[in-house]
């Protein structure tokens, strides 16, 4: 029978899609179906990924053919996505292929010189170093002579890195090892802070330990699904699938889903509740309220694993310090958290009546009363999700806390099933950006840099003298940009991430930050975002499976990928930069004397040489890297430094969580080679196991027997209730700026659309950033759908196209824009009201006005 | 060349009348599934823009619950070049 290609490449097709739906297709032919190695029989060498976009982490099948990537295909053996993939994962290939992709340096020049004020020319990666040093000499220079006689922990920097939850694990621990203990800085502070911020705060005053104690594997076992402010639908299709298949195959599953505005999950939803901005925390407080009032609470769990606390209230905005609303605050950015019995907790909760949550929150009693009867209900399994909703808001950490309150009041967590669950936005805000110290206060492994014995364990990995590492925290995202434009900060290293865009209140302190002329901002990126338009110097960035790479997503699974194509250009990666850079600096020029008298021998030595050349990172010699067909890859990094650069810096890192002598248990992983042969193992791995559910025994090996449950993050073993009560958002609706604001992604965007902006498919689906508002909002100002529409703030202005009927549906009194596109930057709008406890950003809450144009 | 295939999910009971309007889209093949609910369908399209456009508006049609996408392949040769008699 007669065969072309389009048969053959449509029949594989239909064939991998009807193996991972579990179908039958009698009709189609199965020519062949890619398997995880080797090459099939139309030449396609076929390897494992993980996707480089959400938190979800889907492992990839990518085909290479020619030393390009042509095919892609979901993983038919990847636990999380089982043979699927959503609509960015299948563009993947095609972010590497972008027309405007970087491959040289560039930098801004006036008269063959460095110019603020000059245009980008491009230069060789020496130029680009040279002119890059000598800035950032200038700047550690003058810190040296300010610290002289200071103590560690009243260290200041004017040195800064703004790194991301899309570094590769090993990218941010070298970033993190570069800053803390080469330029002994904690001006560094990953991307990550934008999204998960508020929920590792939370982890940390709750249970001493970050990250989630379920997995997805709950998606399966639940019998109700409740989500507070994620949109899974398009921000997380694959779990949404998962979650999907559940509900619809299980009889009386249930999902509730709680937003500010209706979107595509309400599709799903039995219970669809669409609440006032900020009202979230009188609803959680409601629901706990209501199981003390029932009488339901789980009183043999809280008597065992629980204990009752408070936080101080009236804590500000995070706002600078001069700002009415941090003045008026009476316990400013405070959160030192006090004991309290369980009838002072109860008693905190009961103005929270049923009436009162309706009321502030505008969401019918009985759609609540649903809502709590089924957390409250001792037979029902609940999983609880969350993403930005719950995270961006100036009360985010308190509102993580008020969710777990309700699961630890039930005693419904750590076990399949129940399980509140934050969800990541990026690939690895996890793996990288919160396990290995990028944020400003933290060090690898959960350690910070306020505790000496933290500091102290970490030099002796590190090899580093006493009194090296700086004691002070750091600025974080948001002040970065505060003291870029009040010049603190003078040197600034931009790496995986379009902050410029990111960021909120871009005119008034991102640009005049950035563009500060007592300041030098690098770029490293593979396009010309807006970010890399608004520095000094652009650094061209080998992305995603151009090299060797590792990310941990949300279910504290850690993935690893072979390189896969070569990176156009003079392109090269953020480990590549990170360690070249290194050499370009004296131990004398970033050490005192009187540091250095305490280690002579690293005296006349280079950055590089001690802190990558230390016999830990560079003591994997040069080696061939293969799949179990025997197919060869490329490592271009071991190539250029003459050992294996990726696999060094694991296994030190490794020190940090797996040595015997560690600080905090739980964060266990496996030997680097383990890795390579997995689809993805979870943390702590222990005697080669993984662990799907943590503080429960004969599931998490750090529980013994007959402890049950134990949250061992915390010394007595219990985990904190804390109370919280509902209070308003920094920047409410008034006469004039009469509508709320939020701010979010779509399907098939992902970030600030820096790459899949790139790819013409996407950029198609949603050409131009819309403003998402109810009909009756658009016809009181005489829009149409369609129409141009001018947006004001305070801050800002931009026009967008109305649209009334899309997939996001706002009640009346609030409209929502997504944030990809560059040509409408909707953070000209946004106001940088922080949560004062975790330093995130309130996204999803400011005042506007819309006018016709 | 430009295909791919997805997976869409409906609920069981509208997933023929899915089916007839996905099938409406140039390009877009159903190859079964109907009755778990789980529609194997590929697509088709010359340039790469007028295929994802339709993958985009599948989930604009009424009792489409989710789009999955499975595989693609996005080669230069010719789709009638023949492979086997």
């Amino acid at each position: 029978m007669k065969l072309t290609r389009r048969d053959f490449v449509k029949n594989n097709a239909a064939a991998a899609a009807a193996v991972a739906a579990g179908v039958t297709l009698p009709a189609i032919q199965v020519a062949h179906a890619a398997t995880g190695d080797g090459v099939d029989a139309d030449g396609i060498r076929w390897d494992k990924v993980a996707c480089r976009f959400c938190g979800t982490g889907c492992s990839v099948l990518v085909g290479t053919k020619g030393g390009k990537m042509v095919a892609s295909q979901g993983d038919p053996d990847a636990p999380v996505n089982k043979g699927l993939n959503c609509i960015k994962g299948y563009f993947l290939p095609k972010i590497l292929y972008g027309s405007d992709r970087l491959t040289q340096p560039l930098l801004r020049k006036k008269g063959g010189q460095f110019a603020k004020d000059g245009k980008f020319e491009p230069v060789s990666w020496d130029e680009a170093f040279d002119v890059m040093a000598e800035k950032w000499k200038v700047a550690l220079k003058k810190d040296m002579e300010k610290n002289a006689g200071q103590p560690v922990d009243k260290m200041i920097s004017s040195v800064g890195m703004f790194g991301s939850g899309q570094w590769t694990v090993w990218e941010g621990y070298a970033a993190s090892k570069l800053m803390k203990a080469g330029f002994r800085s904690n001006n560094l502070d990953p991307n990550a802070r934008h999204c998960m911020a508020s929920a590792v705060g939370a982890f940390i005053r709750a249970f001493g330990i970050d990250e989630p104690m379920g997995c997805y594997d709950d998606l399966e076992h639940a019998d109700a699904f409740v989500l507070w402010g994620a949109n899974m639908a398009e921000m997380h299709p694959i779990l949404w699938s998962r979650l999907t298949d559940t509900r619809l195959t299980r009889a009386d599953c249930e999902v509730h889903v709680l937003s500010t505005y209706e979107h595509r999950c309400f599709e799903l939803a039995d219970n669809g509740m669409v609440f006032h901005p900020q009202s979230d925390l009188a609803i959680a407080n409601y629901i706990a309220n209501y199981i003390i009032q029932n009488k339901a609470y789980n009183e043999e769990f809280i008597g065992k694993h629980v204990n009752f606390t408070k936080t101080p209230t009236d804590i500000g905005y995070g706002l600078r310090p001069e700002h009415p609303l941090e003045k008026a605050a009476k316990n400013a950015a405070k959160g030192k958290l006090s004991k309290i019995s369980f009838e002072e907790y109860a008693a905190s909760v009961a103005p929270y009546t049923v009436e009162k949550a309706s009321e502030l929150s505008g969401v019918p009693a009985k759609n609540l009363e649903r809502l709590a009867k089924l957390y409250a209900d001792p037979n029902k399994k609940v999983s609880s999700f969350w993403t930005m909703g719950m995270n961006q808001h100036t009360r985010g950490v308190w509102m993580n806390g008020l969710v777990y309150n309700i699961h630890l009041l039930m005693g419904k967590i750590s076990e399949p099933g129940n399980s509140p669950f934050s969800l990541t936005g990026q690939p690895s805000a996890c793996g990288t950006a919160r396990e290995v110290g990028t944020f400003c206060h933290r060090l690898p492994a959960d350690l910070v840099v306020a505790n000496p014995a933290h500091r102290k364990f970490s030099e002796q990995i590190w090899k580093l003298p006493e009194e090296t590492l700086n004691g002070k925290v750091g600025y974080h995202a948001v002040l970065m940009h505060r003291m870029l434009k009040d010049s603190k900060l003078n040197t600034f290293w931009v790496m995986c991430n379009n902050n410029m865009q990111a960021a909120a209140n871009l005119n008034e302190e991102s640009y005049p930050g950035w563009r500060n002329p007592a300041n030098f901002i690098t770029v490293s990126d593979p396009y010309p975002t807006v970010s890399a338009m608004a520095a000094d110097l652009i650094l061209p960035t080998a992305m995603w499976a151009e090299k060797e790479g590792a990310y941990g997503n949300a279910e504290r699974r850690t993935q690893f990928w072979r390189q896969q194509v070569k990176a156009p250009g003079d392109s090269r990666s953020d480990l590549w930069q990170l360690m070249e850079f290194a050499k370009r600096f004296q131990m004398e020029e970033v050490w005192p004397a009187e540091l250095l008298d305490k280690v002579p021998e690293y005296k006349g030595k280079t950055l590089f040489d001690v802190l990558y050349a230390n016999g830990q990172v560079d003591k994997f010699p040069l080696q061939e890297v293969k799949d179990s067909q025997g197919n060869v890859y490329d490592n271009d990094e071991m190539a250029h430094f003459g050992f294996y650069p990726q696999k060094g810096l694991f296994e030190e890192y490794r020190m940090f969580n797996s040595a015997d002598n560690i600080i905090k248990k739980g964060h266990e992983m496996a030997p680097f080679d383990d890795y390579h042969k997995a689809r993805g193992i979870r943390w702590p791995v222990v005697n080669g196991k993984e662990t799907l559910w943590r503080f429960r025994e004969g599931y998490d090996p750090h529980v013994a027997k007959g402890e049950g449950v134990k949250f061992y993050g915390k010394p007595d073993g219990r985990a904190n209730i804390i109370t919280a009560p509902f209070e308003p958002a920094a920047e409410s609706p008034d006469k004039e700026f009469d509508l709320w604001l939020c701010t979010g992604r779509v399907l098939e965007h992902w970030h600030s659309g820096s790459m899949t902006r790139r790819v013409p498919e996407l950029h198609r689906a949603v050409p131009d950033a819309v403003v998402f508002m109810h009909k009756n909002d658009a016809k009181k100002r005489r829009l149409r759908d369609g129409q141009m529409a001018k947006l004001q703030s305070r801050r800002g202005e931009l026009l967008a196209r109305v649209e009334t009927r899309g997939r996001n549906r706002p009640p009346e009194g609030l409209v929502f824009i997504p944030w990809f596109d560059a040509s409408r930057l909707v953070n000209k709008l946004t106001l940088d009201a922080t949560d004062p406890l975790s330093k995130e950003t309130d996204y999803k809450k400011c005042a506007v006005k819309i006018i016709k144009v | 060349m430009n295909i791919c295939s997805a997976i869409v999910h409906a609920r069981p009971e509208v997933a023929s009348v899915v089916q007839a309007h996905l099938e409406a889209f140039e390009g877009v093949e159903v190859h079964g599934g109907a009755d778990a609910g789980k529609l194997i369908v590929t697509l088709e399209g010359q340039g790469d823009d007028a295929l994802a456009d339709t993958m985009a508006k599948f989930n604009e049609v009424t009792g489409v619950i989710n789009t999955v996408m499975i595989y693609h392949y996005c080669g230069e040769e010719p789709a009638d070049k023949e492979v086997m008699k």
